[in-house]
């Protein structure tokens, strides 16, 4: 139990680590700006005003460690500094954006389980059969397609041809749970790839499980073949995919700024992207440290829970 | 199992073909640029129609693969630049504190999800194609390095190098023309998988915006830009989705195609294969 002790401890102090890297990365962005980040972020408009306002609003007069000392403070508190657009504190930003990005995301989560599990249980069952080979080469053809061009694609077809869902989420606000025909495709997008992902890998899986000597063992005895599938292979199948699981679950969070932006919702992303194109360093800022974070307390989490499963992995390889 | 690999690497060679072809050639049939038309129009003389600011597709077309390809290309070439070396040195060095000094900093940029990484440095200095190349190349190094590591450390705990040091080689030549050449091939596997998630990561930038001019002729931004027009001009949209998804899809197969040839197909072990390759793919986003 120490080894297991010790193993939490220490990737505990890696997942801090992270954390803190993440935040000095981020704040370490503006400081890595060519001369005069005022005059560097005024770009197009090189005004003396303008520039002497960002950097007021920047804190540029002051020595870098003393303005990093107090973003980072503010950082726990909630305190993600001021736009430098609209002057408004970046957490108002982040708390009138946050319900439709978390919206989608659970939206997503919810069917991924049953249906990349299913599909992949589905494929192992008819192995080599047109079914698997079916299942098999969309899966992985779909798995490397990025996100904006099957949209567009499905919004072509669905709301364009067949006229069946609106193409984008445009007019409707953040109120998208009274829209749910609006959060077809999105959701749909955000699937595509996860479910590919987590369908080879329980294929996989499963396969592997049932060429193991205990599934031999176990139909020796008699067990009827239901069983030894699904009470005895499927769990060792999903175990390895459970590590997955919650892998796919962080680069759901860029997923969404994807999706937003092609289908016009106002979340996380849509802010991210604003910002990116107004060159708003703080919201920017503000918000990879909050993606930053959740990716990392999510990796340490899945970490955590896949260490728990790992001697099972063990019997299935 | 038999003839499914053979099948989809036909798949996969066919599907990549039309916009590899077009993306490397296009530019050389592309001609001139014709008079300016009116905004999303279809037919008169335009095969496909009229963009959004009234250019002819066809032409933007076979305009718009190069940068895609080419950016990709690079990215995992540069990647690897940096890479190489350093897996190799970590591998091969005896001194504990250096592996640990140039891994550990990679283990931390890992935790940080790449199109991220790149959103973040675009806010700072708006990057061009060379400039997006550049970043995409920095968020595959953590991993890159992290593959060449493991399997040169592999390579390294053989007798033969034991017996190359005994003799007294050089390290160079114990480095590169022995563990260095051991390396390839697993390189070669990981560098296909790389390339797809550069191809995604590439597309997926460009469409946001991220190292193209606002009207570049570039399959990516094509589809951002022209589906305003969506409704009245849809070829503007769907041909160059249509050539990012053939090109992505085709080059996945392709790279499984031949990682199974290489690997046997189903074998015990087939689910770490998967995860292993996967994972590499799943870091790219």
């Amino acid at each position: 139990m120490s080894g297991l002790g010790s193993w939490v401890a220490r990737r505990l102090l890696l997942g801090c680590v992270q954390t803190v890297a993440v935040v000095l990365l981020v704040f370490g962005l503006t400081e890595a700006l060519p001369g005069d980040a005022a005059v560097a972020l005024a770009g197009d408009q090189p005004d003396p005003a303008r520039i002497a306002a960002l950097r007021e609003a920047m804190e540029l007069d002051r020595p870098a460690h003393e303005r990093f000392a107090d973003w980072a403070a503010g950082l726990p508190r909630g305190d993600l500094g001021h736009s430098l657009a609209s002057g408004r504190p970046v957490s108002s930003y982040l708390s009138g954006a946050f319900g439709p990005s978390l919206l989608l995301a659970a939206l997503t989560v919810v069917p991924l389980v049953p249906l990349g599990v299913g599909l992949g249980v589905l494929a192992a069952r008819f192995e080599d059969r047109w079914v698997d080979r079916l299942v098999s080469a969309v899966t992985l053809g779909v798995y490397a397609v990025p996100e904006f061009a099957l949209g567009v694609l499905l919004v072509t077809v669905f709301a364009l041809r067949l006229d069946w869902l609106p193409p984008t989420a445009v007019g409707y606000g953040t109120d998208l749970l009274g829209h749910p025909a609006a959060l077809v495709l999105p959701v749909l997008v955000l699937l595509a790839r996860p479910v590919c992902s987590l369908s080879r890998l329980v294929r996989a899986g499963m396969i592997d499980a049932l060429a193991s000597p205990y599934v031999a063992q176990a139909r020796r005895y008699g067990i009827p073949d239901a069983r030894v599938r699904y009470a005895h292979a499927l769990p060792n199948a999903v175990a390895p995919a459970a590590q997955q699981l919650a892998r796919t679950v962080d680069w759901l969070l860029c997923g969404v700024i994807v999706v937003e932006a092609l289908f016009v919702i106002p979340g996380l992303g849509t802010v991210l992207m604003d910002a990116v194109a107004e060159r708003d360093v703080p919201v920017v800022q503000g918000l990879a440290v909050v993606f930053g974070v959740v990716t990392v307390v999510l990796n340490l989490g899945a970490d955590l829970v896949a260490h728990r499963f790992a001697p099972r992995t063990e019997v299935a390889a | 199992m038999r003839g499914l690999p053979s099948a989809r690497f036909a798949l996969g060679a066919a599907l990549v073909c039309v916009p590899l072809v077009i993306a490397l050639a296009g530019p050389l049939f592309a001609g001139e640029p014709g008079p300016r038309a009116a905004s999303f129009t279809a037919g008169g003389g335009h095969w496909l129609g009229t963009d959004f600011v009234g250019r002819d597709v066809v032409r933007q077309v076979l305009l718009g693969g190069r940068s895609v390809v080419l950016v990709a290309l690079s990215a995992t070439a540069l990647a690897y630049l940096v890479a190489v070396p350093l897996g190799l040195v970590c591998a091969l060095t005896r001194r504990h504190w250096l592996e640990e000094v140039l891994m550990r900093p990679l283990d931390v940029l890992l935790a940080v999800p790449s199109l991220l990484m790149i959103l973040l440095a675009a806010a700072a200095f708006p990057p061009g194609a060379t400039g997006l190349a550049l970043l995409v190349a920095l968020v595959n190094i953590p991993d890159a390095a992290r593959v060449v590591r493991a399997s040169a450390a592999e390579a390294a705990s053989r007798p033969a190098v034991e017996a190359l040091r005994m003799q007294g080689e050089s390290w160079w030549r114990t480095a590169v023309g022995h563990v260095g050449r051991s390396v390839a091939r697993p390189l070669c596997a990981d560098a296909g998988v790389r390339l797809t998630g550069a191809l995604y990561l590439v597309a997926t930038a460009a469409f946001l915006g991220i190292g193209v001019a606002p009207d570049a002729a570039d399959w990516a931004v094509m589809v951002d830009r022209n589906r305003t027009g969506l409704f009245v001009q849809p070829w503007a949209v769907v041909v160059p989705a249509l050539l990012v998804v053939a090109l992505t899809t085709g080059c996945n197969l392709l790279v499984d195609a031949a990682l199974g040839a290489r690997r046997g197909t189903s074998r015990p072990g087939a689910a770490r294969d998967v995860l292993a390759s996967d994972q590499v793919k799943e870091r790219r986003l």
